[in-house]
């Protein structure tokens, strides 16, 4: 036992530079499938049929491949044929943030068709271009109703990310799977794992949970 | 008011159509308004009042026919064009259809600055004016679902008069609204009415229509089926579709306005 | 909002992607940190390992930086085709197949392959073949390739369970799940120091390590031939095999 505890704390530190790494590309992730979930969310709504084919086929191939043959495909193959040296926390980041980019065009369409099309309606009316009035009337109102979901989407996102491993990411994954190669304290070091992602994934919520309430609108019910 | 025949109109409808969903929602519509001009729109629903005044504005888009604003034309296909001519066609909706996340002041003023390039402090100042003009000085910090349904209507009227529209198009503004919030409501289209507005309204407010109407039109299957001066249309013992129509609706709704 | 948001993630690419562009001068050596010991992270989280100490002494005869890089093992040549890293010295058997992909250096250790079972367990290493048992081994290996073919080829009865690493059969093994682990010497040999697990009896053909460049990289592969050669030579040499392999 007192050796366990002994390998458990000699971990740590390397272990927590391990979860930098992992908050990292989630991070990263996160911002990346915002920016690439909002214009694909508006272009499944709001697009000409073509945009909405097109769209709805980027969802449709990154919901439908596991990302661990993403990320081999992209790492191995994309990546470096577009003569991009990523490196594997990088390339894990932008794989992850692509997937993500489908989950959360999906969690921001959902929350633009749930409001009301007269405000678009009155948008226009005062003149408001339709890039404007998404812009400035239906986003900032569906990103606020995405935060639920997405504090979902980063809990998933979160998990996913030990899967960067295979491509070399010393991130929480790899680390602790090196330390119990070495120490063979196999179980405590995955304990170890899962208390630790159970935090981040607690503290995400918390800190999403907060900004929610942050720009929460007076007296707003949806 | 006056001689209407003489001047030119200031917004003409001629022969408009629209299908919508397969059905034939108006049957080549045409309207002449002039300036200082009040039309009240009354028919059963369905028949196609609504749709008339969002064509007016394009937000539905006309099958056929055309619209022109001082003798102007504009092409539904081009959006600057579009976005310019709307700015001077204001609308008002049934169900407000405020901006949830803005305060009044700032829904008065996002357009303002963002379409009309004014900057913060100007569109503040003007949307406070319009709020001023509406009886609403003091609850320009108050977001939506703060308001009571009057209120949220008269910030409505206020962010369309922001526009200085030439036209403003009224779709039943007071149907959504308790009856003991309709006179507030009703006091400010009254005032821009007495103040020389240009404006079409759907409405079934019966006493409303009589004191400050110009022109009724009645609508009913996409076509408009009878128009006068109200005193014409609603004289006891004319006989007409007008008539007939607002006694069913009086014994409906009680004593109404 | 926006702005400040693409700022963010820039940065971020950026600090993610800066190791790659930064340090191009280092040499990558890409090793499998979970083959203890040969290659493993220490305490302070450091590689280190007889491979990685072997390959720093070279790379300071040689004048040249290294670095050396985890890389999961399944996915090592791979990495190397792909440039991720520059040449992998972490245990690899020299294999007709891999000589295909990659370039080997001379043979510079041997290593036998053993089959490990628990502390109490009577089994013994010539009755593995003729039972139904299951063998966990690692996958991507040479030894769990020859298992497999030979396996193929003598009709022997047991099954193979492969694992992403050695530690991760030795777990198992331990567990009760498989009956016996078929790995390297070494490792097995770790396993027994730290673990209830003891070593049966060899099987396979003996193993020669070498280090793996791409085909193109002649330069490097002459260095670290000649390095090998010299640390050979040197009294070092018996140093970290006293210190690595025959604890």
């Amino acid at each position: 036992m007192n050796e366990t505890v002994t390998v458990l704390l000699d971990a740590l530190p390397y272990v927590l530079q391990g979860a930098a790494i992992t908050v990292t590309a989630v991070v990263g992730a996160m911002f990346l499938g915002l920016f690439i979930g909002v214009p694909l969310a508006v272009g499944q709504v709001y697009g000409h049929w073509t945009v909405r084919t097109l769209c709805g086929l980027y969802v449709w191939f990154f919901r439908g491949v596991p990302i661990l043959v993403l990320l081999f495909l992209f790492y191995f193959g994309l990546f470096n044929f577009m003569g991009l040296n990523l490196s594997a926390v990088a390339a894990a980041t932008v794989v992850l943030g692509m997937t993500s980019g489908a989950y959360q065009s999906q969690i921001f369409r959902g929350s633009i068709l749930s409001l009301s099309k007269g405000q678009l309606k009155a948008a226009r009316a005062l003149g408001m271009s339709d890039g404007l009035a998404i812009r400035s009337i239906i986003l900032p109102q569906a990103l606020r109703l995405s935060i639920p979901g997405w504090s979902n989407e980063y809990s998933i996102i979160l998990k996913d990310s030990a899967l960067a491993f295979v491509l070399g990411a010393s991130e929480i994954m790899a680390r602790t799977h090196f330390v119990a190669s070495r120490t063979y304290q196999h179980l405590p070091m995955y304990v170890s794992a899962a208390v630790l992602y159970f935090l981040l994934t607690w503290a995400g919520v918390v800190a999403l949970r907060a900004l929610e309430k942050r720009v929460r609108i007076k007296g707003y019910v949806h | 008011m006056a001689n209407m025949n003489t001047k030119t109109p200031l917004m003409r409808v001629h022969g408009i159509s629209k299908e919508l969903g397969g059905r034939e929602i108006l049957r080549s519509v045409s309207l002449d308004l002039y300036e200082g001009e009040m039309k009240v729109l009354i028919g059963p629903s369905g028949g196609g009042k609504s749709t008339l005044l969002q064509c007016m504005n394009y937000l539905l888009v006309p099958d056929r026919g055309e619209i022109e604003l001082e003798g102007r034309r504009v092409d539904p296909r081009k959006a600057r064009e579009l976005c310019e001519f709307r700015q001077h066609v204001g609308m008002i909706f049934q169900d407000f259809n405020l901006f949830d996340h803005l305060t009044a002041t700032e829904n008065v003023s996002i357009a303002l600055r963002k379409v009309k390039g004014m900057s913060r402090a100007q569109a503040k100042a003007r949307a406070k004016a319009e709020l001023d003009r509406v009886g609403l000085a003091d609850k320009g910090h108050l977001y939506p679902a703060e308001l009571s349904g009057g209120q949220k209507q008269r910030v409505s009227i206020a962010r369309a008069l922001a526009m200085d529209p030439k036209v403003m198009l009224l779709d039943e503004p007071t149907s959504a609204l308790d009856p003991e919030l309709v006179s507030e409501v009703l006091t400010v289209i009254r005032g821009l009415a007495q103040n020389g507005m240009t404006m079409v309204m759907a409405t079934h407010q019966m006493g409303f229509t009589r004191s400050l109407a110009d022109e009724v039109l009645f609508m009913q299957e996409g076509r408009i089926i009878e128009q006068g001066s109200p005193k014409d249309l609603l004289a006891e013992g004319s006989g007409t579709r007008t008539l007939d129509f607002c006694s069913q609706i009086l014994d409906v709704e009680g004593a109404g306005a | 909002m926006l702005k400040r948001a693409a700022f963010v993630i820039a940065c971020l690419l950026c600090m993610a992607a800066g190791p790659a562009l930064a340090e191009d001068k280092v040499l990558l050596n890409g090793i499998d940190a979970n083959y203890p010991p040969f290659a493993y992270v220490d305490q302070s989280g450091k590689p280190s390992g007889f491979d990685v100490d072997a390959v720093d002494w070279i790379a300071e005869k040689m004048g040249f930086k290294v670095k050396h890089v985890p890389v999961d093992w399944d996915g090592i040549i791979p990495n190397l085709l792909a440039k991720k890293i520059d040449f992998i010295c972490s245990g690899m058997t020299i294999t007709a197949e891999r000589a295909e992909k990659v370039n080997f250096t001379a043979p510079y250790w041997e290593v036998k392959n053993v089959f490990v079972t628990k502390k109490e367990s009577a089994l013994k290493a010539e009755e593995i073949y003729g039972q139904e048992l299951t063998v966990g081994m690692q996958a991507g290996t040479s030894e769990a390739k020859w298992m497999a073919d030979e396996k193929e080829k003598q009709g022997w009865k047991f099954s193979i369970k492969l694992y992403d690493s050695a530690p991760m059969a030795i777990e198992d093994l331990v567990n009760g799940r498989i009956d016996a682990a078929g790995m390297n010497y070494p490792p097995a040999r770790d396993a027994e120091t730290k673990r209830p697990v003891q070593i049966i009896g060899v099987f396979g053909e003996i193993e020669p390590f070498g280090a793996a460049v791409r085909k193109e990289d002649t330069d490097l592969l002459d260095k670290l031939n000649k390095g090998f050669e010299m640390l050979k030579a040197d009294p070092y040499w018996e140093e970290l095999i006293a210190k690595h392999l025959n604890k």
